[in-house]
Order: C-alpha cells, then sequence, then structure tokens
C-alpha cells in the first residue's frame, strides 16, 4: 500500500510538472512565435433610436418575413413602457430586444460544442445549426435573454443581423429597411464615415447590462419625453 | 406567476433530477472508497454498504445522463458533445470529467470486486483476468483518481449554473460548494439506505463510520446555505431581490424552510445525533434517516434551478 501511494504521489507529481513545462513554454512561444492574427476591417453593430421609435413592430414583421421565423418566437421584440403623462399628453418609451451580438458573449463561451460562434469577419455572433444539440444552455446563459429553440430545426436561434438572408445580397438588414421613421442605423463600427459611427458621436447612447462584462454592439439612443424613471 | 411556469425559465425539473443524481453518483463513490481505505480495507467486497455503493454509482450517472440527452432538443444529435469540445464551456469540460469519472469508477470496481469477478469467470476468458491482475495492480493509482473525479463532478453540478452571469442567485461563488457538500451528503444517505436495503448491519462499523462523517457535512451545508443566502442579502439590488423572492411565502419558500432545512437537514441532524448518543441503530432509523436527506438535496436542487431562474440581472 505504501509503496502504491508513493508511486501515485510521484505520478501525479510528474503530471503537474509536465502541465507547468508545457505551459511556460507555451508562454515564451506566445511572445516570439505566435503571430497576432490581422483583426478584420468590418465590426457590425446597430443603433436603436428611442425618439423616433413608435412601437410599430414594422421591424417585426419584416424580420420574420425575411427570416422565416415561425409563429411563437422572434428575433426581435419592441418592449412598451408607459403610459406617462395624461390624456392627451401621453407617450410611451419603446426600447429594442434582440441579440446583442456581444464581443465577449456568454452564449458562445458556455456552448458546448462551439455551435455558437463570432464570425471574426463581421463580428457578428452566430449559430451553426449543425453543431447544435439544443442543451439550451446559451439560452439560460444570454443575459438579454434573446436566444430560442426555433421549433422547427429544433436548434438555438436568434437575430444575426439578416447575414444569411439579406446581408449577402448587400442589402441592409430587413428591420432597417422596413422601419417607417428611421429609428435603425446599422453599420460597420470601424469605419469612420459611416452613418453608425457619425450618430454614436452626434447623441449619446447607452447599452444594457455592460455591467456584466458582455461588450454589447447593440446602442440604444435614450428617449427625452416621459417621466425621469428612478 | 407561478412555482413551475415563469417569464425567463429555460431549464426544468429534469435538470434538477440530473444535477441532483450526478452529485449522488460522487458522493456514493466518494463514501465507498473512504469506507474501504480507512475502516474494511481487503474485506471492502464483503459490505453490503460498499456493494451498494457500487450499484447506486453507476446507475445514477447513467441514469442522469439520460435524463440529459432526452431533454436535449435534438436527442439524436447527443454526440456532437463527445466529439466537439470547448474548453471555455463549463459544459463542454463536464462531460469530459463524466466521461473519464465513468471508466475509472468501472476500473474501480472491478478493483474492490476482483476476487468476486475471478470467482464468476473460472477459467474462462483468460484475457480478462489478465486485465483485472493488471487493474488491481494500478488500485491506488485509479482510487486516487476517482476520488479527484467524483469531487470534480460533485462541484461541476454547481459550476453548470453559476456559470450563468444573468441569474444572480446562481452566479454565485458558494454555489459549487454547496452542491459539492449536498452532493457528498445525499451519496452518504444513498449508500447507507441501499447498504440496510441490502440486509447490511444497522449498528455496523461502516453505518458508525458514514454517520461520523455526515454530521459535520450537515453542519458545513448548513453554514453554506446561511453564506449562500446572506451573501446575494447583502449584495443589494438583483441579487437581493432573487434572495429575498426565494426565501418568501412563496411556493419555493415553503420548500426551501420545510423541506430542505427542516426535513432535509434538522431531522436528520437531529436523529443522527440521537443516534450517536444511543448506543443502538435499527434499520427504521437509518432508512428513515438517509431517505430524509436524500429527499432534502432532490428538493434543494429544485429550489435553486427554479428560484435562480426567477430573478434576472
Amino acid at each position: 500500500m505504501q509503496v502504491s501511494k508513493r508511486q501515485f504521489l510521484k505520478g501525479v507529481g510528474a503530471l503537474l510538472t509536465g502541465v507547468s513545462v508545457y505551459g511556460a513554454t507555451r508562454t515564451l512561444q506566445a511572445d516570439s512565435l505566435l503571430q497576432p492574427e490581422p483583426e478584420s476591417e468590418t465590426k457590425y453593430a446597430m443603433v436603436h433610436d428611442e425618439n423616433a421609435c413608435i412601437g410599430c413592430n414594422a421591424c417585426v414583421q419584416a424580420c420574420r418575413e425575411a427570416n422565416q421565423i415561425p409563429e411563437g418566437v422572434t428575433r426581435v421584440k419592441i418592449e412598451r413602457k408607459g403610459p406617462f403623462g395624461e390624456y392627451p399628453n401621453q407617450s410611451y418609451r419603446f426600447s429594442r430586444v434582440s441579440c446583442q451580438h456581444c464581443e465577449a458573449a456568454p452564449c458562445v463561451r458556455v456552448c458546448p460544442t462551439g455551435a455558437a460562434y463570432i464570425d471574426k469577419e463581421t463580428g457578428i455572433v452566430a449559430v451553426n445549426g449543425d453543431r447544435c444539440v439544443g442543451c439550451q444552455y446559451c439560452i439560460a446563459a444570454c443575459p438579454y435573454q434573446v436566444r430560442y429553440i426555433h421549433p422547427e430545426t429544433r436548434t438555438a436561434d436568434k437575430c444575426d443581423f439578416c447575414q444569411k438572408t439579406r446581408l449577402a445580397q448587400g442589402l441592409q438588414p430587413a428591420c432597417v429597411e422596413a422601419c417607417p421613421t428611421k429609428a435603425l442605423t446599422f453599420g460597420n463600427l470601424k469605419d469612420p464615415e459611416s452613418e453608425l459611427v457619425k450618430l454614436l458621436k452626434a447623441k449619446p447612447s447607452y447599452r444594457a447590462k455592460v455591467d456584466l462584462g458582455t461588450r454589447p454592439k447593440l446602442f440604444h439612443i435614450q428617449t427625452i419625453d416621459g417621466e425621469i424613471m428612478l | 406567476m407561478s412555482a413551475f411556469h415563469f417569464e425567463g425559465l429555460v431549464w426544468h425539473w429534469p435538470i434538477a433530477i440530473y444535477l441532483f443524481l450526478a452529485g449522488l453518483s460522487a458522493g456514493a463513490v466518494f463514501f465507498a472508497i473512504m469506507l474501504k481505505h480507512f475502516k474494511l480495507f481487503h474485506e471492502a467486497w464483503h459490505s453490503p454498504f460498499v456493494q451498494a455503493a457500487a450499484i447506486i454509482a453507476p446507475i445514477a450517472v447513467f441514469g442522469g445522463l439520460g435524463i440529459l440527452v432526452f431533454d436535449l432538443t435534438r436527442p439524436l444529435d447527443f454526440w456532437k458533445i463527445l466529439v466537439f469540445y470547448n474548453t471555455s464551456s463549463v459544459m463542454s469540460m463536464g462531460v469530459l470529467v463524466l466521461m473519464a469519472y465513468q471508466v475509472v469508477l468501472f476500473a474501480w470496481i472491478a478493483c474492490v470486486f476482483h476476487v468476486r469477478i475471478g470467482q464468476l469467470l473460472g477459467n474462462r476468458l483468460a484475457i480478462v483476468r489478465r486485465l483485472l491482475n493488471w487493474l488491481v495492480l494500478q488500485e491506488a493509482a485509479i482510487t486516487g483518481i476517482l476520488v479527484i473525479l467524483a469531487i470534480s463532478l460533485g462541484a461541476y453540478t454547481g459550476f453548470l449554473l453559476s456559470a450563468l452571469i444573468g441569474f444572480p442567485l446562481l452566479n454565485n461563488p458558494v454555489l459549487p460548494l454547496l452542491f459539492l457538500i449536498s452532493g457528498l451528503s445525499s451519496g452518504a444517505a444513498a449508500t447507507l439506505l441501499g447498504g440496510v436495503l441490502l440486509r447490511g448491519n444497522p449498528n455496523g462499523v461502516e453505518v458508525r463510520f458514514i454517520h461520523g462523517i455526515e454530521i459535520p457535512l450537515i453542519l458545513v451545508e448548513i453554514g453554506l446555505l446561511f453564506t449562500f443566502f446572506a451573501g446575494l442579502i447583502l449584495s443589494g439590488g438583483q441579487s437581493q431581490v432573487a434572495a429575498l423572492n426565494a426565501l418568501g411565502f412563496g411556493f419555493w419558500g415553503w420548500i426551501f424552510w420545510a423541506g430542505v432545512i427542516g426535513i432535509g437537514l434538522t431531522l436528520p441532524l437531529a436523529f443522527n445525533l440521537w443516534m450517536k448518543v444511543s448506543a443502538d441503530r435499527k434499520f427504521a432509523y437509518v432508512a428513515v434517516t438517509a431517505s430524509f436527506s436524500l429527499l432534502g438535496v432532490f428538493l434543494l436542487r429544485n429550489f435553486i434551478l427554479y428560484t435562480g431562474q426567477m430573478t434576472g440581472t
């Protein structure tokens, strides 16, 4: 028994030494050999201007048609708060709820198979349906609660900025096209000349739940009417 | 808002059963190893309690994984979890632990019962006998690795939930410890219950040994539960809301106070202390105490899973 215990401890010691040596040499390699990957020139983002939004849900319908989203689920919701004030001077507040395309996406971190991934070319958080087994870990992990199981494919699904349906044809996302008040702006964060960057530099914006460290890329411009909320 | 159906609920009771069974399996293995190593030595394979643990541990872990596979939206694609790995995913790393755990568990069971397996084999299958002899030579290493894997598995069931950053009650550093300790005590209870059902002596050395560990375990579990909720309440904000929602006068509040604290911790602790001072342990005492412990841990898994998903950030 004593001999085997000693052997076991030796084995564990050898294993730990091996792991630490491997780890130490890898960090050296990282400094000297491994070139950092060149960053893509494109990083898509979206702005929702809550002053312009009238809560008509045209974006929801357009998305449904463009991406063939079945009844019962949706990639985008417009949440309504209110009414504020007395009739006839009443107002509502509308805010967009959809995938935030986080830079540090919790769904991507928890996905056991890598079905949830960040597209390096565009910064879009996407789903590879072939890899998805439907464990729903991503749905539970998303603090924005925008993911769902697609009733037909049985895989996780959410907004992908229309990457598969419209961006490929050089078109804007369906919701942006459909908005009657031009409350939605889509574009490249890395292009200083884009409408999106100009708008973000012109008006103060906020992003949801930044304290979680997810670094979302869906920006909201806060409405100025209605009452002050605490 | 009902107790079992509410906005934001993603994982429901099958997951709670899985978390319960995985912890129970790890706990049963842990106590079987302790019994063999500290009390029974080479006689372990005669003990109904070690036999019970050796039956319960594989069945619980298979049952749990079976439930997990059926709860996937694409059960037939489950093999992809075994083929594709993501090192940042708690679930993915847990699958690795589970695979290794099952292999080492069967190796350990073969070591413990090698005499009996040898008798059953007789002169057939010389290759199996050679493998068995080789395993017995490696027993110390197998045992050591299995202890590490069992503890990893017990804690993993907690890490799985604490990785969910959108839910303050789950995203809590105490949760893996709480699930590990309660998993170990459920394993102890299952081993005791199975042992006395297999006609083990309720007053024997195994029961005394396990009860000796179980009393401190229950006390630690009470301390961890207190730390868990005190920490949430002192954090303020949504953490506080989540804790007060869970502990309040709703359905889950009753489950917690009457089920987890009352039936699951207080009564077994009282019975254990009573059995410690009265010299004699009877079958009914051991069986009832173990059943209460098991029920309490099962309710705790459901309570944490459901109340955890009720309050987001």
